[in-house]
């Protein structure tokens, strides 16, 4: 599980964990706004009922009884609730009675209304209303006493909030992990389909979506597993009821050759016995070409080796031929790369190459190797100053059974041994490694390139 | 040439006959089992000094022989020989724990050298720090090699592949074992590399000597010569 850097389910949890905090902030924010509110609207309505009383009492007794009932109201501290808070004055400005500081900016002619500030720290609501002609007044009530309940109010979201969230988070951690497991069965089994894998997402679990794409899964697995077993099988027979009959012709012909025939029939049985050889040989091209186009993109099996070190190899073991066919053989291999593969398949594919090479190439030309690694992986090139490959035939070059009919070489190609497979089964175990074996637009000779597309 | 004691597992009555008949000719002694189950059997009482097996048999399939047989701590040499040739296949068998692979049709030589080579292999004549036979010696820490005293000079796959003679001297090299074992590949390139590379180093083993170093055994390979 742990390979999986960017796990849905992970990301799931800490979005889950994201939301509900995001929600509780929302929720907080809006309980905040309503107590509030609710508290502003008490005070304004105990502001209304004040003016209203003080506007009786003025009506009734005059300013001086109104200012008088003012300055006693604000002398008497309230046991509960909030402390009123006046300012009476005239046109000019000048209080009248009251104990606020200054008249607030608000309009008496409309009734204006709104929070203004009290003292230094506090704040309240107030209305100021026009008496008469010259005489307004203001009442507030403070709301300095709501600040505590408000203060609750986070407090009991901010830790019931911290153990919603918490337990959403472990909830959350743990049905994922039991998604996160039952979605690796599958692709423990798309891993590696083994018949124990295969025969674990048979078993239902809780009967849902997850349970049908495992079924489904491993249906298609088990069927991907029985082709290739039936191909393995077949391929097996196959080369097994040719070989052993060849087998038997091959043991008489040495058998017939131990009784020590003449020149030309010796001759004739020998070649026979070379016959069988090229025999097999195609039959083994053949299996191995369908092996690796059935294998393509399967990493099971390859392992990482020294591609600098075989590639060094091969070319010292070329080299004596190369000087006895005599052409100019050169190799240039950069040490230290590795590749993951097959290493027998990777050397098949440059002593292809270089059977190729060698048999186009007439005496005294070039053939180089060359291994180098770029961003993508190890290039490696094998190119010749020979014949060439026509335009036409570029394309066609890697088929099966496909023979070069070079111009210049004919002469030479149709004596030139060889079963038509070297190029399709280099280009077949190319793909099987994720490589792409190409022959290069040059404007003489050949240059076949093996490298990632 | 001492004789071998062989237990051969084979279910083609002909393929078997022609085995015994080659085995025969070489002075071996040769036991020949039809089936898997009775090979076992025959493997666990008596001790053979190599096994050759065949892969596809009537009840239990050559591969699971042999990881049965080292599993029961029977460590004798097995060689296994089979119509499934192809290079993986190979692989399988040296993975399942087999010591050589040899796909049929396959050289008689071939065969008898192989069965050799595992035999001394496993009876650990090799190894040593200096090398004798005949003429040559072969001083295998120093990488040096002599004929007569005469210092030969080699490059060093040239020395490789003169160890590996003097290493089975007295018996036949066939191409595919110095292509296995010298230069490490598994399959036969379809040219003649390994017999240019051997010409090389038998010029520059008889440079200034009358006599041969190097026999062709036709079809099949080389084997080191004494040089007197």
């Amino acid at each position: 599980m742990s390979h999986h850097s960017r796990s849905i389910f992970t990301r799931l949890v800490w979005g889950a964990g994201a939301l509900s905090t995001l929600l509780l902030i929302g929720l907080w924010w809006t309980t905040h706004q309503t107590v509030q509110a609710t508290l502003e609207g008490g005070a304004r309505t105990q502001v209304d009922i004040d003016i209203a009383g003080l506007v009786d009492i003025y009506a009734t007794n005059g300013r001086e009884e109104l200012a008088q009932r003012i300055a006693d109201r604000v002398a008497v501290i309230p046991m509960e609730g909030n402390t009123p808070h006046y300012y009476l004055s005239d046109n000019s400005g000048a209080r009248l009675a009251g104990d606020l500081a200054r008249w607030p900016s608000l309009d008496p002619r409309v009734s204006e209304s709104g929070l203004i500030p009290i003292g230094e720290t506090s704040q309240g609501y107030a209305r100021a209303v026009q008496l008469d002609d010259n005489l307004r007044l203001v009442v507030a009530r403070g709301m300095a006493d709501s600040e505590p309940l408000l203060q609750r109010i986070g407090f009991v979201f901010a830790i019931g909030g911290a153990v919603l969230v918490a337990l959403v988070l472990l909830l959350g951690r743990l049905a994922a992990a039991r998604l996160q497991r039952r979605i690796e069965r599958i692709n423990a089994a798309f891993r590696e389909p083994t018949q124990d894998a295969l025969s674990t997402l048979a078993e239902p679990q809780d009967g849902d979506e997850i349970d049908e794409l495992t079924a489904h899964s491993g249906a298609a697995l088990a069927r991907v597993r029985n082709l290739m077993e039936a191909y393995r099988d077949t391929s097996d027979q196959l080369a097994h009821e040719i070989r052993t009959p060849l087998t038997h012709l091959d043991n008489r012909l040495v058998k017939a050759l131990s009784e020590g025939p003449k020149g030309a029939v010796a001759q004739k049985l020998i070649e026979a016995r070379e016959e069988i050889r090229r025999l097999v040989q195609t039959l083994e091209s053949l299996l191995d070409i369908a092996s690796s186009k059935a294998r393509k993109g399967d990493k099971a099996g390859l392992k990482k080796f020294d591609l600098s070190a075989m590639v060094l190899r091969i070319c010292e073991l070329y080299a004596g031929s190369a000087e006895e066919t005599g052409h100019q053989f050169s190799w240039q291999v950069e040490g230290g790369i590795h590749f993951e593969g097959e290493e027998w398949q990777l050397s098949r594919v440059l002593t292809n190459l270089l059977d190729n090479a060698f048999k186009y190439v007439p005496q005294g030309g070039h053939v180089e190797v060359a291994l180098s690694a770029d961003a993508t992986g190890p290039v490696l090139t094998v190119s010749d100053d020979g014949p060439g490959v026509p335009k036409d035939e570029r394309s066609r070059i890697f088929e099966r059974f496909f023979r070069g009919g070079a111009e210049g070489a004919s002469d030479q190609t149709d004596q030139v041994p060889g079963s038509g497979l070297g190029l399709a089964l280099a280009h077949a175990i190319a793909e099987r490694h994720g490589l792409a074996l190409t022959i290069e637009d040059t404007p003489s000779g050949a240059t076949f390139r093996l490298a990632r597309p | 040439m001492k004789p071998l004691k062989i237990l051969y597992v084979e279910d083609d009555q002909r393929s078997a006959q022609a085995v015994t008949e080659l085995a025969a000719q070489s002075g071996d002694t040769l036991v020949w089992e039809s089936n898997g189950s009775a090979a076992l059997l025959r493997a666990g009482m008596e001790a053979f000094d190599v096994i050759i097996l065949d892969r596809m048999l009537g009840d239990i399939d050559g591969l699971t022989i042999t990881k049965r047989l080292r599993e029961s701590g029977i460590g004798t040499p097995i060689l296994i020989l089979s119509a499934l040739g192809r290079t993986s296949d190979r692989a399988e068998g040296l993975d399942a724990g087999a010591d050589d692979y040899l796909a049929k049709p396959f050289e008689p030589e071939e065969l008898l050298a192989r069965l050799r080579a595992l035999h001394r292999r496993s009876s650990g004549r090799e190894h040593s720090a200096v090398i004798l036979y005949g003429d040559f010696e072969c001083h295998v820490k120093a990488r040096t090699a002599f004929r007569q005293n005469q210092h030969l000079s080699l490059s060093p796959k040239e020395f490789e592949l003169f160890r590996y003679f003097m290493e089975n001297a007295g018996e036949i090299v066939t191409r595919e074992m110095l292509l296995r074992d010298v230069w490490k590949m598994d399959f036969d390139p379809q040219t003649n590399v390994v017999d240019v590379n051997i010409g090389r180093l038998r010029r520059k083993l008889e440079e200034g000597f009358a006599t041969p170093a190097l026999e062709t055994i036709w079809g099949s390979g080389y084997r080191i010569l004494d040089g007197r």
